[in-house]
């Protein structure tokens, strides 16, 4: 098997880094500027699993010192190549934004508003990334000749929606796990990024934060309807190898983690928990209980969803 | 003038000998293998072994098919090969062991399921034509050594005129009414053509093989829709929804 382990988890980590400034960016834009934060947040956080990501590439690769061959051709029809370049302009510019954040910290009257421009355009350029960053996940398996990734075009849409809704997983968890709980105002949580760059403290609404699990039940939904299409099409798709594949994922030997893993973790169970919530608003109790636990579930789904389609692929 | 290579399966008595004189020439190795109920030996295509006989079994009837780089004209694993160490030299598709960083992704690619990744070498590695053999006006090890003369090397045109003939004598003479050339116009035009006595699905061969990408640019613009979908119904509609109800419940709490 030519790809394993190192490939799924990097789709996995890859898709939650662009994912997480894909949501994040779009709650700001359409927030406004209270959530900035978030945006903050998921742009920091962010550049970990995306790196994190880039060495499961390179160690993958067979000949890892030779990782740099990848950087001497653009190749718009070659995925992969497409993808380095995604992913290398990705980690860059959020590297870049983070120290314009901490330059923020520093203000000059001479460069602020300089620096607030570049810190818009940048942005803007992100998220676009982010966007194909997403795709390209998808479309670097859709692009081959394995039925069950190149039977349909319903890869990369799957891949996008499960990389959106592992992205605001892993920001509701970080922002009510691994961030500091102190409430600031009752209605504002405090992310402690502030110790690691120096700029001004960033608040997150808490209201943002229930909104976000709202999206990700509706994401979660598109990503269901999404994979009931590709395994329909699958399923009529008059292509050689597309009903065998299929009939492996569901019925053969990657049964029990499609519909354990894919079916359940990654969408019923994150569902039910949004049904069976007593409310939205995390001051009621049990809410923040069926956040994480929703959460926690989409993230290993997500893992699960990419591990059965690459080795699935391959069988 | 293209060069190829024409495999008559009607020809073929699977001695076996191309696979001993593809390793002897490339110096392949060897590898362990068990004893799977024929002769059929090793199991399948792998990094060192660049050629192999199939052997499948019908009533009355055993069918072989020398399996090996077809050198497409359109060819996939050179079309996602993101480091552009596949190329085509002539018309050989050239993997150079020197660039490939071994991602993988034309073993992905292959319609044919031939090129391989070597744990040794760190590349993916496939037949070479013998493309140090032909450059000198010599035949591939293979066809060089092939006892009934079941693999052929020569001009491509004139290697499809022998092929035709040799079907319509299979048709004509012998009753394989299903025989036919196989790789004249897939994928641009095939460097391994095939005689065969029936259909390609019977040998293993994908009736109408694509190159990996022919749906890039789809398969690019299905990913970013589903983006626009996504922007607009959960988050278009959740936050800028309640955007006024927010900043009334927010005054003044920037997120500075």
């Amino acid at each position: 098997m030519a790809w394993s382990a190192p490939i799924y988890v990097y789709l996995w980590l890859a898709g939650m880094a662009g994912g997480s400034y894909f949501a994040a960016f779009l709650v700001e834009r359409f927030a406004g500027a209270n959530n900035r934060g978030l945006s903050r947040l998921a742009t920091q956080m962010g550049v970990f699993p995306a790196l994190a990501g880039v060495f499961l590439l390179i160690i993958d690769l067979g000949n890892p010192t030779r990782f740099w061959h990848l950087l001497t051709q653009f190749d718009v029809f070659s995925a992969m190549s497409m993808g380095t370049w995604i992913l290398l302009a990705w980690v860059m510019i959020a590297i870049t934004m983070s120290i314009l954040y901490w330059t923020e910290a520093h203000p000059s009257e001479s460069t602020t508003r300089l620096m607030q421009g570049i810190s818009v355009g940048l942005g803007w350029l992100e998220l676009a990334l982010s966007v194909l960053l997403l795709t390209y996940t998808g479309v670097l398996l859709a692009t081959s000749n394995r039925a069950l990734w190149a039977s349909s075009v319903l890869l990369p849409p799957l891949f996008v929606a499960s990389a959106v809704s592992t992205g605001i997983a892993i920001l509701v968890t970080y922002v009510l796990v691994v961030a500091q709980l102190t409430v600031t105002h009752r209605a504002e949580y405090k992310v402690p990024i502030r110790q690691l760059t120096g700029s001004t403290e960033w608040l997150i609404p808490m209201r943002t934060i229930g909104r976000l699990w709202e999206a990700e039940a509706i994401v979660i939904m598109l990503e269901l309807i999404v994979l009931i299409g590709l395994v329909t099409w699958l399923g009529v798709s008059p292509l050689a190898g597309a009903r065998e594949a299929l009939n492996e994922l569901a019925f053969g030997t990657l049964a029990v983690p499609f519909w354990v893993g894919v079916v359940l973790l990654a969408s019923i169970i994150p569902l039910s928990f949004d049904v069976l919530s007593p409310g939205k608003e995390l001051e009621r109790k049990g809410v923040l209980t069926a956040i994480l636990s929703s959460s926690s579930c989409v993230l290993a789904g997500a893992l699960f969803l990419r591990a059965v389609i690459v080795v699935g692929g391959q069988l | 003038m293209p060069k190829a290579r024409l495999i008559d399966v009607s020809k073929c008595i699977a001695c076996r000998a191309c696979q001993v004189a593809c390793k002897q020439w490339n110096n392949l190795e060897a590898m362990p293998t068990e004893q799977s109920g024929t002769y059929e030996n090793p199991p399948q295509l792998t990094a060192s072994t660049w050629i192999k006989v199939e052997f499948r079994e019908r009533p009355n009837e055993w069918l072989f098919r020398a399996h090996t780089c077809m050198h497409c004209t359109d060819a996939g694993c050179e079309q996602v090969c993101p480091t552009g160490a596949i190329s085509h030299r002539g018309e050989v598709v050239y993997i150079d062991q020197d660039w490939c960083v071994g991602c993988g992704y034309c073993v992905q690619a292959c319609p044919f399921q031939v090129p391989h990744k070597d744990e040794v070498s760190g590349t993916a590695r496939k037949c070479t034509f013998c493309i140090d053999r032909i450059t000198n006006g010599q035949q591939p090890a293979c066809v060089k050594t092939c006892p009934p003369n079941a693999i052929q090397f020569g001009e491509r045109d004139d290697l499809l005129n022998t092929a035709q003939q040799r079907v319509q004598t299979l048709v004509m003479n012998y009753g394989y009414r299903s025989a036919q050339v196989y790789g004249e116009k897939e994928l641009g035009g095939l460097h391994t053509l095939y005689v065969l006595t029936d259909s390609p699905a019977v040998f293993g061969l994908p009736e109408e093989p694509k190159v990996a990408t022919t749906l890039v640019g789809t398969q690019w613009l299905s990913g970013v829709v589903a983006a626009g979908v996504i922007a607009i119904l959960p988050f278009w509609l959740l936050f800028r929804r309640r955007n006024n109800q927010n900043h009334e419940v927010n005054s003044g709490t920037g997120g500075r």
